[in-house]
């Protein structure tokens, strides 16, 4: 820690002093992954604020100059691994725009400061965040990162294809409550979406269209048949396998009732974002911020009288309809000086204003972070953005543990296996169990 | 060769053999100056829009700073590579030293081996040597996979040198050094051409070193640059701009294989013909 | 004089033999450690440090540590004391801020760090930048809690200030449990033994070098060879120049044009959909097909390196022995197989032994085509094995087991190219230098 140099950032802040500080001039760079061209002011609000912050300088008489650097990778793959070996060579960037899920492992590994150290998370506009985003980017009691997004996942139905099989409006428009309160389940969906299929509302094997690739999504259904990821008290992992058995036979059912191709997975995304705009699909699951996408990208006008969207519905009586939630953060690296890491904190706090989250939220599709950026009139006024919004109070996140992601890897694995026809969904999860044992070690109770 | 057989057949058979690779490369060039309607075999309308990434930076980004990066990186990785490899070959040609059967026999071990498995390792060194995410890092990473096979090349061209030419030098009284750098290297020039030109092309082809080891956007070299133009995970990317710009990314190498096709013709052998 | 040529010899290798070690021994010796540790993104690659966390405590109870134990290491006390004044003013804190928190607050016990820090907030002289109040609050605090220390000694002082009452043995294992690095283990090797995914890998890359080597590395190769020996030269030229060139086109492109080849808006689908034929996307839709065109993609870059080098070996071939078979009236079926297939044996054994160690060690093709998939089908131990290491969705980088992994392949590739090299008599080329003084 080098102390006199804070200080000498601290004096140059403190108010009203009459010391006329030399000119400064910081260069701040920003990382941000999983970042589609619609999700630009996740970087973008970055610079927004370096020109505030500049000008609220030149206000209080002195001289600031902030030079952004900003880079965006649109997959996780890719940009997880850059910032782990820029991380390891100590030459990454100041800000980084990731998952929560990325906290235990980054932090545990030193490639992290805590950014609770830079800021007061009870002054404006950090104080107006809602406090479970708060506890998302909490691990080991401290602050590591400021919420940048919030969204939910989703079932969407498409209206078309039910009303092809009988459904009346009213059914239609009572559907999320029904999947809500647990009455309407999974298997009622694939039964509804094997009717489509055989009155050829859709074509065979489009009726239902799961996430195409491994991601948090595939939680939901193992939270459907009433699993649980990790353990309250003890913060281990836990593999319940029953529900993992159960939502494996699931999606093999799935297949078998040939509403969803044995080959899936792997399907590219672009493809598949064009047939769902095309309205090729009976029933599929995917981010609230694909609307946006839909609708800015491919030009998808109709939106609300095509598709229905409810909870993920529950997959039998253990389990429960739910939605994961997955908000990304901007979180402060080890790299760089001091002052440059209180400079980065300031930028994130400032980026983090309702008005410029709100460019984010609406031009992407996702939730707001904090209670005074739904009435930003911008907000305010994005019909989807109301609805999905409903989701949250039964969205969870997955739990901050250092071996989450092996564990989701490994169940996509044994996902994988099962849809492919490569192994009986009791040999998956008994493979599973195996691997997990192999990989995690203790950190995991099973069931 | 001898007239007694039939050459139409042939010619046919092996036309069907190619047909894949003719429709590929056939259709890359085609689709980048016109469009096809979706669901279509064939082209219906001609037009140049897109190309238009070559003078309009809003399509697909600067295309000429990568292009340069490209052309950095190959002509590093050349310039090292023949440095090096003219003198190391040389020494295991020519000169007598202690445990050069050695020497020979672990550059032929290291030719055969799969360098790509090293991929971490090499990552460890560039980190501790803070040449992570640097082009220095990448170049001299590349040279050393390529300079097994660089060596190894250089020591066949030498091989071929007659003896009598160093005779005449050393008995003129000249050292072995000048005897070398006069008299041996204008005879293997056609090894250099070749080796040259093999390096330039490796250069121009890599995209693993630079996308991992080295991600950072200052120099982005053509490889990536047209890896992310073609992310399928955006939702409208546009195949026949990818196309147009992997053309263009290609075209140096076609350019340059035509012009030493011969000569490169004896490195793809795996240089084992010395 | 003897001497001064070794050491030319030596100078002129020199440059050869420094990147060759730094980029080449240098990994191989850094692979073997790594695949002994259980290095990963958590750990980091670098020396860790110490560092007590919730994390690992709720771990440490669960494991039979008494909740006594725990909530003494992790106490935290507030003390505004003289001691904790001179802490501050040495940790660069401001005089005048140190002084007011003396003054105000000594002798004053906080509950938490939010309220002391909200308290120190309060004071006029307070900084405005939370860093400096953070640190000044720091000063005050006693917590061995989420920090990182250096050395197990500065936890294990600190663990003593705080919990005097833990035992020392228990101290230790506390401190012995916090560190944050890599340690050395085997069971990066003991996961592969046991891992069911294992001999699908072996499997899978099996067959991929077997049936790519097959059917085009040598027996296409072979074929085409063959074929353009009875071609004249221009036309030879022509087709051996298509056939080069997926090996000189770079990958990037290379593996887009498959995909464009056989995606499902691709050529070959929309080709088969107008002859009535099942259409899909065959790279990814399914099993039979992805292995075809993963199998296909590799060995069309594949046979040209046998074609090249069976080419070279016809011509070696005395051509008297063809014109005397004409004159015997040897149809060119005969030709092949009495003539030329027999001397063959050298050449096709060569390629396939050094085409084996290529084929096995790669992976960037099939990573940018199939992936590996559908499912992981098409994933072969190599590209496996760079997943493991660099690059996976969840980004937990497993360093050591991918390291594991490599180190395999490290030890096949060895051992193999030092038996072809005895095989295939390479001293043979070695000609002894004829300058001797």
């Amino acid at each position: 820690m080098t102390n006199t140099k804070l200080l000498a950032a601290a004096a140059v802040i403190l108010a009203g002093t009459t010391v006329t500080a030399a000119a400064e001039e910081y260069t701040i760079t920003v990382w941000a992954g999983g970042t589609n061209p619609t999700e630009n002011y996740r970087l973008d609000n970055i610079e927004l604020a370096a020109d505030l912050l500049e000008r609220e300088a030149a206000i209080n008489g002195e001289e600031l100059t902030i030079n952004i650097e900003k880079q965006s990778w649109s997959g996780w793959d890719d940009f997880r691994q850059a910032v782990t070996l820029a991380g390891e060579a100590g030459n990454g960037p100041n800000i980084l725009v990731a998952g929560h899920d990325d906290i235990p492992t980054w932090s545990k590994s030193g490639l992290l400061r805590p950014i609770g150290d830079y800021i007061y998370t009870d002054t404006y506009p950090l104080s107006q965040i809602y406090p479970n985003l708060w506890d998302v980017v909490t691990y080991n009691g401290q602050i590591w990162g400021v919420p940048q997004d919030a969204e939910a996942r989703v079932m969407y139905w498409s209206i078309p294809g039910l009303k092809a099989i009988g459904w009346s409006d009213a059914e239609i428009a009572d559907l999320p409550a029904k999947v809500k309160s647990g009455e309407f389940t999974l298997y009622d969906m694939l039964d509804a979406v094997k009717k489509m299929q055989d009155e050829g509302a859709v074509a065979a094997g489009d009726g239902f269209a799961p996430r195409p690739s491994n991601g948090g999504d595939y939680w939901q259904f193992y939270q459907s048949f009433g699993g649980e990821i990790a353990d309250e008290e003890s913060g281990k992992l836990v593999l319940d396998k029953q529900a993992m058995q159960d939502f494996y036979t699931f999606f093999a059912d799935a297949v078998d009732d040939g509403v969803v191709s044995s080959t899936y997975l792997g399907l590219p995304w672009d493809t598949w974002h064009g047939s769902v705009v095309e309205g090729k699909y009976g029933v599929w699951h995917g981010g609230s911020w694909h609307y946006a996408q839909w609708t800015r990208q491919n030009g998808m006008t109709d939106f609300f009288d095509k598709v229905q969207y409810t909870l993920i519905p529950a997959g039998n009586e253990n389990g429960r309809a739910n939605s994961i939630t997955h908000p990304l953060a901007y979180l402060l690296t080890a790299q760089g000086s001091e002052d440059e890491a209180e400079i980065a904190a300031e930028l994130i706090a400032r980026a983090s204003s309702p008005e410029l989250n709100a460019f984010h939220a609406v031009k992407s599709g996702h939730l707001a972070i904090g209670e005074d950026e739904v009435n930003v009139p911008l907000y305010a006024n994005d019909r989807w953005l109301s609805e999905a919004s409903a989701f949250l109070p039964d969205a969870n996140a997955t739990p901050n543990n250092v071996n989450v992601g092996i564990f989701q890897n490994d169940m996509f694995a044994g996902l994988e296996s099962v849809w492919t026809g490569t192994a009986t969904p009791e040999q998956a999860v008994n493979d599973l169990e195996a691997k997990l044992h192999a990989d995690v070690g203790d950190d995991l109770i099973v069931r | 060769m001898t007239k007694n057989f039939a050459m139409f057949p042939i010619i046919v058979l092996l036309t069907l053999l190619t047909a894949p690779i003719i429709i590929m490369y056939v259709y890359l060039v085609l689709d980048t100056f016109s469009n096809t309607p979706p669901g279509a075999l064939f082209p219906t309308s001609f037009t140049l829009e897109h190309w238009r990434f070559l003078i309009d930076p809003s399509i697909a980004g600067n295309v000429w700073i990568p292009t340069l990066n490209s052309l950095i990186f190959a002509s590093c990785c050349t310039v090292i590579v023949l440095t090096i490899s003219s003198t190391g070959g040389y020494a295991l040609s020519r000169l007598n030293m202690p445990f050069r059967s050695f020497f020979l026999g672990g550059l032929m071990v290291l030719h055969a081996f799969p360098a790509v498995t090293l991929l971490i390792g090499i990552f460890l060194i560039l980190n501790f040597s803070g040449l992570y995410n640097t082009l220095t890092g990448i170049v001299l990473v590349k040279a050393a996979l390529t300079l097994p096979l660089g060596v190894w090349i250089m020591k066949g061209f030498y091989d071929a040198v007659p003896w009598e030419i160093e005779m005449a030098g050393v008995q003129d009284g000249a050292s072995r050094f000048t005897v070398w750098r006069r008299l041996v290297l204008p005879q293997i020039r056609p090894g250099f051409v070749a080796l040259g030109a093999f390096a330039f092309l490796e250069g121009w082809g890599e995209y693993l070193l630079p996308r991992v080891l080295a991600p950072s956007a200052d120099f982005r070299v053509l490889s990536v640059f047209l890896a992310t133009l073609s992310a399928p995970d955006t939702a409208n990317y546009d195949f026949s701009l990818f196309q147009a710009v992997g053309l263009f990314y290609t075209l140096p190498v076609l350019l340059l294989f035509l012009i030493f096709q011969n000569r490169l013709m004896n490195i793809f052998n795996g240089g084992t013909k010395g | 004089m003897r001497t001064r040529t070794s050491l030319l010899g030596l100078a002129f290798l020199t440059p050869t033999l420094v990147l060759l070690i730094l980029f080449f021994i240098m990994p191989v010796v850094f692979t073997a450690y790594f695949s002994f540790t259980n290095m990963s993104t958590s750990t980091g690659i670098g020396r860790g440090e110490y560092m007590l966390t919730d994390t690992l405590l709720r771990r440490l109870k669960s494991e039979g540590l008494s909740q006594a134990d725990v909530d003494a290491v992790s106490r935290e006390t507030f003390t505004v004391d003289a001691a904790g004044h001179d802490t501050a003013i040495a940790a660069g804190v401001d005089k005048r801020f140190a002084d007011d928190i003396l003054d105000n607050f000594a002798g004053q016990s906080f509950s938490d760090a939010r309220d002391f820090e909200r308290a120190l907030r309060g004071l006029r002289s307070a900084p405005r930048s939370p860093r400096a109040v953070k640190e000044a609050a720091r000063a005050f605090t006693h917590s061995a809690l989420n920090t990182r220390y250096r050395t197990p000694d500065e936890l294990s002082a600190v663990l003593t200030a705080v919990a005097p009452e833990v035992e020392e043995e228990t101290r230790d294992l506390i401190v012995h449990r916090s560190y944050t690095g890599h340690v050395l283990t085997t069971d990066n090797f003991r996961k592969l033994a046991s891992a069911p995914d294992t001999l699908q890998l072996i499997g899978n890359t099996v067959l991929y070098v077997g049936l790519t080597l097959a059917f085009f590395n040598v027996s296409l190769g072979l074929f085409l060879a063959i074929l353009m020996f009875y071609l004249p030269k221009r036309a030879s030229g022509i087709f051996s120049a298509l056939w080069l060139l997926p090996r000189i086109t770079p990958m990037v492109l290379y593996a887009v044009l498959w995909k464009w080849f056989t995606w499902d808006s691709g050529f070959l689908p929309t080709l088969a959909a107008h002859l009535g034929l099942p259409s899909f996307n065959y790279m990814k839709g399914s099993i039979v097909t992805a292995w075809i065109t993963m199998i296909c993609s590799n060995g069309f870059v594949g046979a040209s390196f046998g074609m090249l080098l069976f080419s070279g070996a016809l011509r070696s071939i005395p051509i008297q022995q063809i014109w005397a078979s004409e004159v015997d009236g040897a149809n060119r079926w005969q030709q092949v197989r009495r003539i030329i297939l027999p001397q063959m044996r050298w050449p096709i054994l060569f390629v396939t032994s050094y085409q084996t160690l290529s084929l096995i060690a790669s992976y960037e093709l099939i990573w940018l085509t199939t992936n590996g998939g559908p499912g992981s089908s098409t994933t072969v131990w190599s590209l496996s094995a760079f997943k493991t290491a660099l690059f996976n969705y969840t980004g937990n980088l497993q360093y050591g087991l991918g390291a594991a992994m490599a180190l395999v392949l490290v030890v096949i590739g060895l051992v193999a190219s030092i038996f072809y090299l005895r095989l295939f008599k390479f001293n043979e080329l070695l000609t002894k230098p004829r300058i001797e003084f």
